[in-house]
């Protein structure tokens, strides 16, 4: 291949404005790879391009930032709640609670789910199936009066996460409602710690698949903890007790 | 804290990538106006190309995973993002843009004003003004209007090949303009 002619036929400025084939674009690619003439080439109208547009630049309106801000962080909405001290509310109170969450991640679920009108009859269906589970799930909890709970809030890395942990103190059963986290890599998983004076105990790891089926998923047992937090983790990394990835959610009881 | 944190484009990408919104801010304000420059560029009216820019950005959040570096720039992927979606909604809506339209040129003056609806004076655009008309056209219609070769080949009678050729040979002079 003549590499100059094949620079200066055009077919840069074709690529790069998104007006080459199909073809001609499979061609362009490798050529970049084989030659650095080409991906130089290419590089050099890009920032031409790039200076050209910055220099006719006009100034969108002023709301726009905060309509797209509002958009894209819609999904991650959670109704706020409280965290009060479990000893402190009635049964009814905890109920109540339970059921806001639990019913909040099933919307949140829902929403995710499809934005689509002809999807809302499927997601309805769906909603229901959800709520006779969460029904079951809140009846073990409220016939145990030794469950306490603790809201995580997002950390800095997802501040719009949000987890909930609920914890028998009499049986050490740990159950873990993730409100709101977002989906991990594939080579990535979430994994949930008790905090006691400071030091992280391994309550395991999360499948996030069957946090899709299940609302409230059940985690290794925890005999003692001051708070509780999750944590985004390689998968198989070689020493899975101690804590590595980003903190995503934490709470105290 | 740094409000006039400045990212590399590496940086920009991977902060993106990983969902942080002060580097999608720093995004916006450094590239909304260029990006709304092409997307005028296209759309007639104002209120939509509002609309669109703004399904632009929610859509460079969305899609960031699928921004591959080795094919080109940040700015280069968000700029057909921009484009793409700036001829989608005027073809959606119909803005008598289809082919049948489209007068065939009998003369460069009339030719002139097929190029469109657009601002004439806004950015690439006014760099296509300076392109001789027929040349102008060919651009206008694949780069504004979204039209394939094939469909520029049957609307304006010109065969398959030379509207190629023609169309590489007026990217060229556009470039050596713009330089």
């Amino acid at each position: 291949m003549n590499i100059q002619k094949y620079i200066s036929s055009g077919i840069v400025e074709s690529y790069v404005l998104g007006l080459a084939s199909d073809e001609e674009r499979r061609e362009f690619e490798k050529a970049c790879e084989q030659y650095s003439e080409v991906l130089q080439a290419r590089i050099a109208f890009e920032t031409v391009l790039e200076k050209q547009a910055m220099e006719n630049a006009i100034a969108p309106p002023a709301d726009l930032k905060a309509k797209i801000f509002d958009q894209i962080s819609e999904p991650g909405r959670v109704i706020p709640m409280q965290t009060v001290p479990v000893r402190k509310i009635s049964w009814l109170k905890y109920a109540v609670a339970a059921c806001v969450i639990l019913l909040a991640g099933s919307l949140y679920m829902n929403i995710t789910l499809s934005n689509e009108n002809r999807k809302l009859k499927g997601n309805y269906d769906l909603t229901l199936a959800e709520l006779d589970e969460v029904k079951k799930d809140i009846r073990i909890l409220q016939e145990n009066p030794n469950v306490k709970m603790a809201s995580m809030k997002g950390m800095e890395v997802s501040p719009a996460s949000y987890a909930t942990v609920y914890w028998d103190t009499a049986s050490h059963d740990v159950y873990l409602l993730a409100n709101n986290l977002p989906v991990p890599a594939s080579d990535k998983q979430y994994q949930l710690w008790a905090l006691l004076d400071g030091q992280p105990i391994d309550l395991g790891m999360l499948d996030y698949n069957l946090k899709q089926k299940k609302l409230l998923v059940r985690m290794k047992n925890a005999r003692n903890a001051h708070a509780f937090a999750i944590t985004l983790e390689k998968k198989d990394r070689p020493n899975p007790s101690v804590p590595g990835g980003d903190m995503y959610v934490m709470g105290g009881l | 804290m740094n409000l006039n944190t400045t990212y590399s484009e590496q940086e920009l990408v991977f902060l993106l990538q990983q969902r942080n919104e002060k580097a999608f801010s720093y995004l916006y304000d450094n590239y909304s106006g260029a990006l709304y420059g092409i997307v005028n560029a296209v759309v007639t009216d104002r209120e939509t190309a509002n609309d669109v820019l703004q399904n632009v950005f929610v859509n460079i959040w969305r899609k960031i995973e699928s921004y591959d570096p080795s094919k080109g720039r940040l700015f280069t992927w968000m700029l057909n993002i921009a484009r793409n979606a700036a001829i989608d909604e005027v073809r959606s809506k119909g803005h008598n843009n289809s082919l049948k339209n489209v007068a065939l040129p009998e003369n460069n003056e009339i030719a002139g004003a097929v190029t469109g609806p657009a601002m004439d004076d806004v950015g690439l655009r006014k760099v296509l003004g300076k392109l001789k008309g027929e040349l102008r056209i060919l651009v206008d219609m694949s780069y504004f209007q979204g039209f394939t070769h094939e469909e520029i080949s049957k609307a304006l009678d010109i065969p398959l090949g030379t509207v190629k050729t023609r169309i590489r040979s007026a990217l060229i002079q556009l470039r050596t303009m713009i330089q």
